[in-house]
């Protein structure tokens, strides 16, 4: 059961669909467990991804390039999908400036398209450990972080061409880091 | 979630421009263009107050970064003022401070113009 109050990403496995909750923002501080929760429920074969935005108060291009990356793999596996569900005017803007809507399915309304199992109650959902950005138990770790984000951000490039020009200077600085780091472990013993 | 603001102020051949609010994919088209504006002015000497800022998201980040390197080739630079602790500390996290200077008080950031 989920505190009326708790933030951070809930989930919800139900047979071969897999119900995820944005409570609070989607950042690139919980995008990980999330992209982890969804490598593992594909894994499970899970192909049906429902992503609930009722509550969701504004994603930053990381957690977006996560929701990205899904929709890619599911794509090449030429099987299942994502649903957006209950995006907000704002949430629904920043989909279609990345043009995530041509690879998600984006809807406004509450539930989601298509056969397969109805949103299940919300006292079904569990929240996912290291999610809630406010009560992070370790510190996040600057290089998962930082492949991360460049992953994340790879991912809105190849959703769209168009995203890499936006997010140029980031993945510049990102790369860069990668590859100092590399270098760094080539030159130890 | 406070609304994002912005108010620009000249000093001299610095520009203030101060941020309150969420600083997000959403919002951050406002900033953009403000900085764009500055640049069309040839005004390349820019300070970010953040006093007041309360989320910068990724790709916002990115994209500060991308100004202080444009406005570096022009002599100039933006640089960060008041930066709140969770949010320098995401910008130290992910070594942004490589190319973005942050700086406690205005003095500070004042004085690394005039050095410059």
């Amino acid at each position: 059961m989920i505190e009326a109050n708790i933030k951070g990403i809930l989930v919800c496995p139900a047979q071969d669909s897999l119900f995820v909750r944005v409570v609070g923002r989607g950042t690139f501080q919980n995008s990980r467990p999330l992209r982890s929760y969804l490598q593992e429920a594909l894994n499970q074969g899970i192909v049906r991804f429902v992503i609930d935005l009722g509550a969701c108060q504004g994603m930053d291009s990381t957690f977006l390039g996560v929701l990205a990356g899904l929709g890619l793999r599911l794509r090449q596996m030429k099987g299942g999908g994502v649903q957006i569900v209950n995006a907000a005017p704002r949430n629904l803007d920043l989909l279609q400036t990345l043009g995530l809507d041509r690879l998600l399915e984006v809807s406004s309304t509450a539930a989601p398209a298509g056969p397969g199992q109805p949103m299940p109650p919300a006292n079904a959902f569990q929240l996912l450990s290291e999610s809630d950005v406010e009560a992070l138990t370790r510190p996040l770790d600057r290089d998962e972080t930082a492949d991360l984000m460049l992953e994340a951000h790879e991912n809105l490039q190849k959703a769209d061409g168009r995203n890499a020009q936006k997010f140029q200077d980031l993945t510049q600085m990102l790369r860069a880091g990668v590859q100092r780091r590399q270098e760094k472990a080539k030159g130890q013993p | 979630m406070k609304d994002f603001r912005i108010e620009r102020e000249a000093r001299g051949a610095i520009q203030f421009v101060r941020l309150s609010g969420s600083l997000d994919m959403y919002s951050f088209p406002r900033l953009e263009t403000q900085l764009n504006a500055l640049f069309q002015q040839a005004q390349y000497r820019i300070i970010l107050d953040c006093a007041d800022l309360d989320y910068i998201g990724s790709a916002g980040l990115g994209a500060l970064i991308g100004f202080a390197k444009q406005a570096r080739e022009h002599q100039g630079d933006v640089k960060l003022l008041r930066v709140p602790e969770r949010i320098l500390k995401i910008i130290e996290l992910l070594g942004f401070t490589k190319v973005l200077q942050v700086f406690p008080d205005e003095a500070a950031a004042l004085a690394a113009f005039g050095s410059s």
